[in-house]
């Protein structure tokens, strides 16, 4: 590898972290409620950083815990943990044509969470591809270990940072809503597009305000899906 | 934790890895197969439309606030305009996120000062 680019690789991992630093406000007070509940639900610190570590998945770990808390069968307590992260599977293909032909790139695929696709999604197109593994590999990094490194500080110290600043905790989440405002707002670009993604924002607020966060995603995702296609042939059957 | 609940812990980590890798596995052999042949390598239409809804349904579950108060719901709000203004200005990615949170935490702490 010339000089030149590994330069470009630095840079570009540098990026990366820099571009990811608006997740930390959405992964660290999370990843703090996650190693304070894992401890309530009777896993040691330990246990819960690990959990982080591997499974590496917010909403599917919440319910790992809470169903083994409550004394679940440990296969339906796994079956219901993957089946939350099915929305997973279109993540890959979606970036599959900015990816390289590097190895490390399957390794890399552990980090990609929900907020890690939609930032990969509007900032690989942009990088040229001797930059893309170095800014994916920043980017995944700085939000993985901060989940970690939440449950750490959650398992460890949770209630009293939470008694502390309880303000902070609930204001640096907005971090997240922001951040998706502002990878989505470039991509409504005609009326067939601000309708689709209209749609899925408002089911998917719905949902997720009566109460069903899980299933907000997916069912929103699939109508805004038809939306756009059934408008698209209207449009094309008017033609 | 008991040894059973660790093959639980394994098993579930294995299994959402395989769902983010094995579609990069099957879209990188389709794409290259497609180039193969001479065709253009594309993605299917329904793959580059779900992307993209898949983020706006994200934001969508995201703007729920946790506290779900009225005053929640319009620093919400505030901090949504706030953001999209800052993002039309500039257009980038960093800033228009920073003035987001501190609108949407000026709005919450009005909150917890008057009340």
């Amino acid at each position: 590898m010339s000089d030149q680019a590994i330069s470009a690789g630095g840079r570009a991992w540098v990026r990366g972290v820099r571009d990811a630093i608006p997740l930390l406000g959405g992964y660290i007070p999370v990843a703090i409620s996650f190693g304070l509940i894992a401890n309530q639900a009777g896993f040691s610190s330990w246990e819960a950083i690990i959990i982080s570590l591997v499974i590496y998945a917010g909403a599917s770990q919440f319910l790992f815990v809470g169903m083994v808390a409550s004394g679940a069968p440990l296969w339906l307590v796994v079956v219901m943990t993957l089946l939350i992260n099915a929305r997973h599977l279109v993540y890959a293909p979606n970036l599959a044509p900015w990816l390289t032909g590097n190895r490390w790139w399957f390794w890399l695929m552990h980090g990609l969470t929900d907020q890690v696709f939609a930032l990969a999604h509007t900032r690989l197109p942009a990088l040229p591809s001797s930059e893309r593994l170095g800014w994916f590999t920043g980017a995944m990094l700085l939000a993985w270990f901060s989940w970690v490194g939440g449950t750490a500080l959650g398992a460890f110290a949770g209630q009293e940072l939470t008694g502390r600043w309880p303000l902070l905790n609930d204001v640096m989440p907005f971090a997240l809503p922001a951040l998706f405002v502002v990878l989505l707002a470039p991509r409504f670009t005609s009326s067939l597009w601000a309708a689709a993604l209209g749609c899925a924002i408002v089911v998917a607020l719905l949902f997720a305000a009566n109460g069903l966060p899980n299933m907000a995603i997916p069912v929103a995702a699939l109508l805004g899906a038809a939306v756009f296609f059934v408008m698209q042939s209207n449009t094309r059957a008017e033609v | 934790m008991a040894g059973e609940l660790w093959v639980a812990v394994m098993v579930a980590a294995a299994g959402t890895l395989l769902m983010r890798l094995l579609p990069l596995v099957w879209m990188q052999r389709r794409l290259a197969r497609e180039d193969s042949q001479g065709a253009t390598a594309a993605m299917p239409r329904w793959l580059g439309v779900l992307g993209p809804v898949m983020i706006a349904a994200m934001l969508g579950a995201s703007l729920v606030p946790a506290a779900g108060t009225l005053n929640a719901w319009v620093a919400t709000a505030v901090g949504g305009c706030v953001t999209l203004l800052v993002w039309w200005k500039t257009k980038s990615l960093g800033w228009p996120v920073v003035w987001g949170v501190v609108a949407f935490g000026v709005v919450r702490f009005l909150n917890f000062v008057v009340i």
